[in-house]
């Protein structure tokens, strides 16, 4: 902490403090004020020491402030270098359209990594999105909240499947889709775990993997993630309670 | 093969919801259940009946594990 390590502060304090010590010399033994030319009385010595006590503390405030003003600066910093790399994708939209995570700057995103032959839980998360999604619009006021929906079963899922997919869900589900390379990126970016299972007679599998629910703020950053045990009443609280508290990096 | 989409899916969950009960009722004794495990069986993808049998096995054996029937071994210090 800066004045800590300033010793000329300290000595000054010290030498304030030994003349507000000294034993005062008033008259009949009272401490209301000395004579007027004699010692200085008990309270114009609590006096002087209090202002010297207040103007150390607000010399130590600014300090703060100043390095705290710093400290953020330095954040808003590495925010923005981040946004731009962080969490980056390069797949193509369940209408043909190549899209990348810049594409969705400036909107909140939910976003979701399934496959359309998901025997149950792809559906119930992607009800559960599309019901987070539809509250949220409810709100008046409040910026529109893209959900995306990206396959882990590029293989299968291709993009008219994504497509048929999706609009069964809610109108702005827009799916994502790509190469097996493109896939393999965007499941590196956001950590998720995919692995198909062995194939039957029909050429079926069932592709196992992690079930989350990620929120990207306007900046695209990753802000929090909610599991399958969140409900579509927690996950639309939390997501409200972001936007309230977000501030752009960008800004 | 394509998807099946949301009737279907609803479809194939209906059947697999039915033949379910019918096993609760029986104390799982699937012969008793063999008209509603046809039903099922060609309401769903074969890889969504291999999965959702797996399922019923893993809820079952929850319900044991937390109704306490699994005793821990006296033996946890050797491993």
């Amino acid at each position: 902490m800066w004045p800590l390590r300033a010793l000329g502060p300290w000595r000054l304090a010290l030498a304030h403090l030994r003349w507000a010590a000294r034993p005062y010399s008033g008259s009949q033994g009272t401490g209301s004020g000395g004579g007027p030319l004699g010692a200085p009385g008990l309270r114009t010595r609590l006096l002087v020491t209090g202002l010297f006590g207040t103007g150390l503390a607000a010399a130590w405030l600014w300090a703060r402030a100043k390095k705290e003003q710093r400290q953020q600066r330095r954040r808003m910093e590495a925010l923005r270098s981040a946004a731009v790399g962080q969490g980056d994708f390069h797949l193509v939209d369940h209408t043909g359209r190549p899209r990348c995570k810049a594409d969705f700057a400036g909107q909140w995103v939910l976003l979701y990594f399934g496959f359309t032959h998901c025997p149950d839980i792809c559906p119930e998360e992607l009800e559960k999105l599309a019901g987070v999604v539809r509250r949220l619009d409810a709100e008046p006021g409040q910026p529109a909240v893209q959900p995306l929906f990206v396959t882990v079963d590029p293989e299968r899922d291709d993009v008219a499947a994504m497509g048929r997919y999706v609009r069964e869900f809610h109108p702005r589900l827009l799916g994502l889709t790509g190469t097996a390379e493109q896939v393999s990126e965007a499941g590196r970016a956001y950590r998720v775990y995919y692995s198909a299972g062995p194939r039957d007679e029909d050429q079926d599998y069932i592709v196992d993997h992690s079930i989350i629910i990620y929120l990207l703020n306007p900046d695209g950053l990753f802000t929090d993630y909610y599991s399958r045990s969140k409900t579509e009443e927690q996950i639309t609280a939390s997501v409200r309670r972001h936007m309230a508290r977000f501030r752009s990096a960008f800004s | 093969m394509t998807a099946p989409s949301m009737k279907e899916r609803q479809v194939c969950w209906g059947a697999r919801d039915d033949y379910w009960k019918c096993l609760d009722e029986n104390t799982d004794d699937a012969s008793k259940c063999k008209k509603f495990r046809s039903i099922f069986e060609s309401s769903c993808p074969q890889q969504w009946i291999k999965y959702f049998d797996k399922r019923r096995d893993y809820l079952k054996f929850k319900e044991k594990f937390e109704a306490g029937q699994f005793e821990p071994s006296e033996r946890t210090a050797t491993s």
